[in-house]
C-alpha cells in the first residue's frame, strides 16, 4: 500500500484536537459545594462511566473523522498481487500443468478442481478452452462456452512424465490471443516449478490483452531425494561384471543417509547406503552386475521418504552379447602391427571387438560379412578376388581401415580406396628428421576424443592423393595422415603410416589406444548413443539403408507407438512416457530403450512471486527482458472508499453529538 | 452597616404598597396579615364615616340604631399583633451560585419585614436557628427594637446542618401572643416533616408564612460536565452527571416545591418561593400583592 499525496497525512495531527477536548480537559475532581444532595441519588448516577463511555465513543468518532480525512486526501492506493479479472466479453483459457512434478500428492487433482471452480467466472457471451501442458501444450477441449464440455476436458487430463515448459504455454497463449481477437483471461494451475522457466525470460512474453492469473498449488519448496542418473553401458560384450554408477541427488534437503538398491529384471542385485550432503549429491557404485545375454531391464531405487516417490526409481537397460569380430589382414612377417593393434582394440573389460588375424594368403575363403570391419595392415599385394570381396563388402555397408607402410607404398594405387599413391616419405630417427601430426580434425570420430598427437613422431608416411576423400589429419609437411572416404554404404579409412612402431612411434603413445577404439567404433558403427533417454526426447528409428522398412515400436504399456504409415516412414519417435520402449528393426535387431522423466522435475523449488509478477507484466509491454518490478503494476486507488467511511463516521458523530447537545440545550430552558 | 439590609430602593419599592403607614384598628398593615379578631385594640380613637367597601365588622351598630348612619370605630393603642421571624442559618443557606447567598437574601427579607412591622408599630421579633436556636430577639415595640433586630440579623452566620424538629419545639415557648410567624428557610427536609413541625405554630392562632429561599442553581441546575458535589451540611461527596441534574433532579426539586406548597396550603399556611436571582423588592411585591388580593 502507498499514498499518492503523502503530505496530507500530516493532517492526522489534527486528531489531537478531539483528544484535547475529551481527555485533556479532565473532569473536575475538586468538590464543588452544593447546598444539599438531598435530591441526588448515588445509585442512579453514581457511576458516570457509561456517560464517559459515550464521550469516549464521541472522541473515537471524531478522531476517526480526522484520520480518515487525512487518509482520503493522501490518496491511498494498493498494488494487488492478484491481477484484475477481465470484465466484459473474454476468452478464458484454463491451462493445467500436467508435468511430472504434478504427480506429487494430489496436486493435479487440486489443479483440476480449481479449474472447474474457475469456470464459475464464465459468462454467457464468453468463450473458454482447456489446455494441459508439460513439454508440449495439448488442447483438451474446443473453444466453447459449454461448461459441461469444458469440465469433461478438465477431467480428461492425466498426469504425464514430461518436463513442464512455461515458454511453450506462453507461445500457445500468444497464438490464442491472436486468433481469438478478444481479451484473454489465462488461468494457470501449476505448482509453479522454477525448472519450468525458460533460460531466456523473453520466451515468457505475453501478448497485449492477455491477463495471466496464476493459481499456485505449492506454497513452499518441498525437500526431495531422487535417483538423478545411472551410468551403465548400454551394450556389454562377452562375460564379466558390469560397473553401475548411480547418482543420488537431494533438492532442498538436509544431510541424510539413503539406501540405494540395484535391481535387474525385477530382482535385487545389491544394496548399499550413501550419505547425501545437504542439497547435494552422492554416488553409489555397484561392481557386481552380471546381466544375462540379451536385453535386460534394470532399476536403481532409493528409499527417499519424501512426498514425491515417483522419482525414486531410475530405469536402465543393458544388452549383453558376444564381441564382434574384426579381421586384421597382414603379411606374414609383420607381427608387430598386429600385436599393437590387437592390444589396443581388446584393451578394457568391455571391448566389443575380437580380432581375427589373417595373412593375405589366408583371405581366399574368408566370409567378410561376419566382420564388423577389416584392417589391411601394410599390404603389398592381395588376391584379386579378395579385393573384389572387400569392395563389395564395403559397398554393402562394411568398413575398411588401411594402414600404409613400405610394402603398400610400392603400389601405385590404394586398393578399394582407389586413390593414387604419390610417394613414400622417409625421415631419419635422429635429430629433427621426423614429422608430427600438425593438424587434426577433431570433428572426425577417430580423432575427436584421441587427444593431441604432438609427441608422436612419424618417420615414414605415404603421400596419398586425397581426391574426394575427407582429410582428418595432416603431418607437419601437409602430408595427409588420415583420410576418410564413403564408398557405397560403407567407408574406407586410410592411415598413411603403420601401426608397427617402426614408421612411427604412435603405438607407444597414450593417444594410440583411444584412436584405435574410436576408429573401431566408427568403422564398426557401434551404437554409442546414450544408454538412457529422457521423456520428451527423440529416438532415431532408421538410417539411410532402412528407408521404407517397417519398424515396430512398443511403448511402456506394450502398445504400438507408431501407426502403420509411421512404421514405414517415421525417422524418429518422441519418447513421451517413462518406461521401456522396444524397437524392432527390420534386420531383426531388437532394441530396448529405458526412458526416464527429466530429473529437473524433481527440484520442487517454486518460482518467486516477483518473477510471476514480471511474467504477468509482459502483457503490458514491460518486463520482457526481466526489467521492471512489482512497482509496474497499476496502483488501485481507494480514496473514495475512505470518503464513504468519512461520511458514515460524520453521520454517527453528528447523531451522537446532537444527543449531547440536546442535554445542554435544555439547560437554557 | 445596619442599613445594609435595608436597601432604600427595596424599601421605597415596597413602601408604595400601602402597607407601612397605616396604623389601624386591627393593628396590621393591610395586605400583610389578617387580623385574627376585630375590635382587638382596647383604646377607642375616633369614628370615621363608612365608605363603601369598608369592613362592616367595624361598624358601630349602636350609633346606626340611633342615627341611622354608619360609622366605623377606630382604635388607638399599643401594638396588637406581633411579627416573629424564624430565620434559618443552617449551612445550606450559605450556598450561592451568584454574588448573593441565600442567607444574605433571607436576611434582606427578614430586615425588610422587621422594618415594615416597626413602621406600623407592631412588635417584631427574631429567632435565628439551625439545628438549634442560635439567637432570639423578643418581639417588642420599645425604642431601639429595630436596631436590635437588624443587629441580630447582621450577626447571623452560617451554622451547621438543618434540623426543624428540635428548634421548633422551643419556638412554642417564644410565642406568647398571637401574630404572624414568618419562617425563612430553604426547607431541605421532607415536606411532611416540615409541615408537621411548622404547623403547630398555627394552633395558637398564629398566621404562618413560609418563605422558601432557593438559589437558581438549586431550582434549575446547569451542569455542563460531571461534577463532584459536596453537601455543605453533611460534607457528603457525590459525583453527579449533567444529564441527571438537568432532568431527574429538576423533577425532584419541582416535586418537593409542589409538595410543600400543597401541604402548607392544606395546613392553612402560606407558602412563597423566592428565587435569589430575582430582585428582593420584586419578590416581596409579588407576594404582598397576591396576599392583598386574597384578603
Amino acid at each position: 500500500m502507498g499514498f499518492l499525496t503523502p503530505w496530507f497525512l500530516a493532517g492526522v495531527a489534527a486528531v489531537g484536537l478531539p483528544v484535547w477536548l475529551h481527555l485533556l480537559k479532565k473532569h473536575r475532581n475538586v468538590p464543588q459545594p452544593f447546598s444539599s444532595l438531598m435530591f441526588f441519588e448515588r445509585r442512579t448516577q453514581s457511576s458516570i462511566k457509561h456517560r464517559r463511555l459515550q464521550y469516549l465513543l464521541l472522541l473515537a468518532l471524531r478522531s476517526a473523522l480526522f484520520i480518515l480525512l487525512a487518509l482520503a486526501f493522501a490518496d491511498p492506493f494498493i498494488r494487488s498481487d492478484k491481477p484484475q479479472a477481465i470484465h466484459g466479453r473474454k476468452m478464458m483459457v484454463l491451462a493445467i500443468d500436467d508435468s511430472f512434478s504434478m504427480r506429487q500428492g494430489d496436486r493435479l487433482q487440486r489443479a483440476k478442481d480449481e479449474a472447474v471452480a474457475a469456470l464459475r467466472g464464465l459468462n454467457s457471451d464468453d468463450r473458454a478452452q482447456v489446455l494441459s501442458f508439460g513439454a508440449q501444450v495439448r488442447m483438451m477441449s474446443d473453444v466453447t462456452n459449454d461448461a459441461a464440455g469444458l469440465r469433461a476436458g478438465i477431467q480428461a487430463i492425466k498426469p504425464t512424465d514430461e518436463r513442464g515448459s512455461f515458454a511453450e504455454l506462453s507461445r500457445t497463449l500468444r497464438s490464442i490471443a491472436q486468433s481469438a481477437k478478444m481479451p484473454v483471461e489465462a488461468h494457470l494451475f501449476s505448482d509453479m516449478q522454477k525448472s519450468e522457466l525458460p533460460s531466456n525470460f523473453a520466451d515468457l512474453r505475453l501478448a497485449e490483452g492477455i491477463v495471466l492469473m496464476p493459481h499456485s498449488l505449492a506454497r513452499k519448496r518441498d525437500p526431495n531425494f531422487t535417483v538423478e542418473n545411472v551410468q551403465v553401458p548400454r551394450h556389454v560384450y562377452g562375460g564379466g561384471k558390469v560397473r553401475v554408477q548411480a547418482t543420488i541427488a537431494g533438492f532442498g534437503t538436509e544431510r541424510a543417509t539413503r539406501r540405494v538398491t540395484l535391481m535387474l529384471n525385477g530382482r535385487e542385485v545389491d544394496s548399499k547406503s550413501v550419505e547425501v550432503p545437504p542439497n547435494g549429491r552422492a554416488t553409489a557404485e555397484f561392481m557386481n552386475l552380471e546381466p544375462p545375454y540379451g536385453f535386460n531391464k534394470g532399476e536403481v531405487r532409493i528409499d527417499s521418504g519424501d512426498s514425491f516417490p515417483a522419482d525414486d526409481t531410475y530405469l536402465y537397460s543393458v544388452d549383453r552379447s558376444d564381441p564382434r569380430n574384426v579381421l586384421f589382414v597382414h603379411n606374414g612377417t609383420d607381427q608387430r602391427a598386429l600385436l599393437y593393434f590387437r592390444t589396443a582394440l581388446e584393451s578394457g573389460n568391455e571391448s566389443e571387438f575380437h580380432l581375427d588375424a589373417a595373412t593375405t594368403d589366408q583371405t581366399g575363403n574368408i566370409g567378410l560379412s561376419k566382420y564388423a570391419f577389416v584392417v589391411l595392415s601394410d599390404i603389398a599385394a592381395m588376391p584379386g578376388n579378395f579385393e573384389n570381396s572387400l569392395r563389395e563388402y564395403v559397398r554393402g555397408g562394411g568398413s575398411l581401415l588401411i594402414a600404409l607402410g613400405r610394402a603398400a607404398a610400392a603400389r601405385t594405387r590404394i586398393p578399394v580406396f582407389d586413390e593414387m599413391i604419390r610417394e613414400s616419405r622417409y625421415s631419419g630417427r635422429e635429430g629433427e628428421r621426423f614429422q608430427t601430426a600438425a593438424w587434426l580434425d577433431t570433428a572426425h570420430p577417430s580423432v575427436g576424443k584421441a587427444g593431441e598427437w604432438e609427441d608422436v613422431k612419424f618417420y615414414q608416411a605415404v603421400k596419398v592423393d586425397p581426391g574426394k576423400s575427407r582429410v582428418a589429419a595432416r603431418l607437419s609437411d601437409e602430408t595427409p595422415l588420415l583420410l576418410d572416404k564413403q564408398l557405397g554404404e560403407g567407408r574406407v579409412l586410410v592411415f598413411a603410416s603403420t601401426f608397427d612402431n617402426i614408421s612411427n612411434d604412435f603405438p607407444i603413445h597414450a593417444s594410440f589406444v583411444p584412436f584405435v577404439e574410436q576408429t573401431a567404433q566408427y568403422l564398426g558403427r557401434v551404437d554409442n548413443r546414450q544408454a538412457n533417454f529422457l521423456v520428451g526426447s527423440y529416438l532415431e528409428l532408421r538410417n539411410a539403408k532402412e528407408q521404407g522398412a517397417s519398424i515396430e515400436v512398443l511403448d511402456p504399456k506394450g502398445e504400438r507407438a507408431l501407426s502403420l504409415e509411421e512404421a514405414t516412414k517415421a525417422q524418429s519417435i518422441r519418447l513421451a512416457s517413462a518406461g521401456y520402449y522396444e524397437v524392432h528393426r527390420p534386420n531383426g535387431r531388437k532394441e530396448l530403450v529405458a526412458v526416464n522423466p527429466d530429473r529437473q522435475e524433481s527440484d520442487l523449488d517454486i518460482v518467486p512471486q516477483e518473477t510471476l509478477t514480471l511474467w504477468e507484466n509482459t502483457a503490458h509491454g514491460v518486463g520482457s527482458s526481466g526489467e521492471g518490478g512489482a512497482g509496474d503494476r497499476k496502483p488501485r486507488e481507494f480514496w473514495w472508499y475512505v470518503m464513504l467511511a468519512v461520511l458514515a463516521v460524520g453521520i454517527a458523530e453528528s447523531l451522537l453529538g446532537n444527543r449531547h447537545l440536546a442535554v445542554e440545550g435544555s439547560d437554557k430552558d | 452597616m445596619l442599613q445594609r439590609f435595608l436597601d432604600p430602593r427595596v424599601l421605597a419599592s415596597i413602601s408604595g404598597l400601602d402597607l407601612v403607614a397605616k396604623t389601624v384598628v386591627d393593628g396590621f398593615v393591610a395586605g400583610l396579615h389578617r387580623s385574627p379578631d376585630f375590635g382587638f385594640s382596647q383604646e377607642f380613637a375616633e369614628y370615621r364615616a363608612y365608605s363603601q367597601g369598608d369592613d362592616l365588622r367595624h361598624v358601630d351598630w349602636n350609633v346606626f340604631a340611633r342615627t341611622e348612619r354608619c360609622y366605623l370605630k377606630r382604635y388607638r393603642g399599643e401594638t396588637n399583633s406581633q411579627l416573629l421571624i424564624l430565620l434559618d442559618t443552617s449551612a445550606s443557606m450559605g450556598y450561592a451560585s451568584q454574588p448573593v447567598t441565600k442567607l444574605d437574601y433571607a436576611r434582606f427579607v427578614a430586615a425588610s419585614l422587621c422594618y415594615m412591622a416597626n413602621g406600623q408599630r407592631d412588635a417584631a421579633g427574631l429567632i435565628i436557628f439551625d439545628e438549634d436556636v442560635k439567637n432570639y430577639v423578643q418581639p417588642s415595640t420599645r425604642q431601639g427594637q429595630l436596631f436590635r433586630l437588624l443587629h441580630a440579623i447582621e450577626k447571623a452566620e452560617v451554622g451547621t446542618h438543618t434540623d426543624f424538629t428540635k428548634p421548633f419545639i422551643h419556638f412554642q415557648n417564644f410565642l406568647h401572643r398571637r401574630g404572624i410567624v414568618v419562617v425563612i428557610s430553604d426547607f431541605y427536609e421532607q415536606p411532611e416533616v416540615i409541615i408537621r413541625t411548622v404547623e403547630p405554630l398555627r394552633y395558637h392562632g398564629n398566621e404562618v408564612i413560609m418563605f422558601h429561599i432557593l438559589d437558581p442553581q438549586e431550582i434549575a441546575p446547569r451542569f455542563r460536565e460531571p461534577l463532584l458535589l459536596e453537601d455543605m451540611e453533611t460534607q457528603t461527596k457525590m459525583e453527579v452527571s449533567p444529564e441527571y441534574a438537568n432532568h431527574e433532579y429538576r423533577r425532584r426539586i419541582d416535586a418537593h416545591i409542589e409538595a410543600l406548597r400543597d401541604q402548607s396550603k392544606r395546613a392553612g399556611m402560606d407558602y412563597f418561593l423566592m428565587d435569589t436571582s430575582r430582585p428582593l423588592d420584586e419578590g416581596l411585591r409579588e407576594y404582598l400583592a397576591v396576599r392583598q388580593g386574597r384578603y
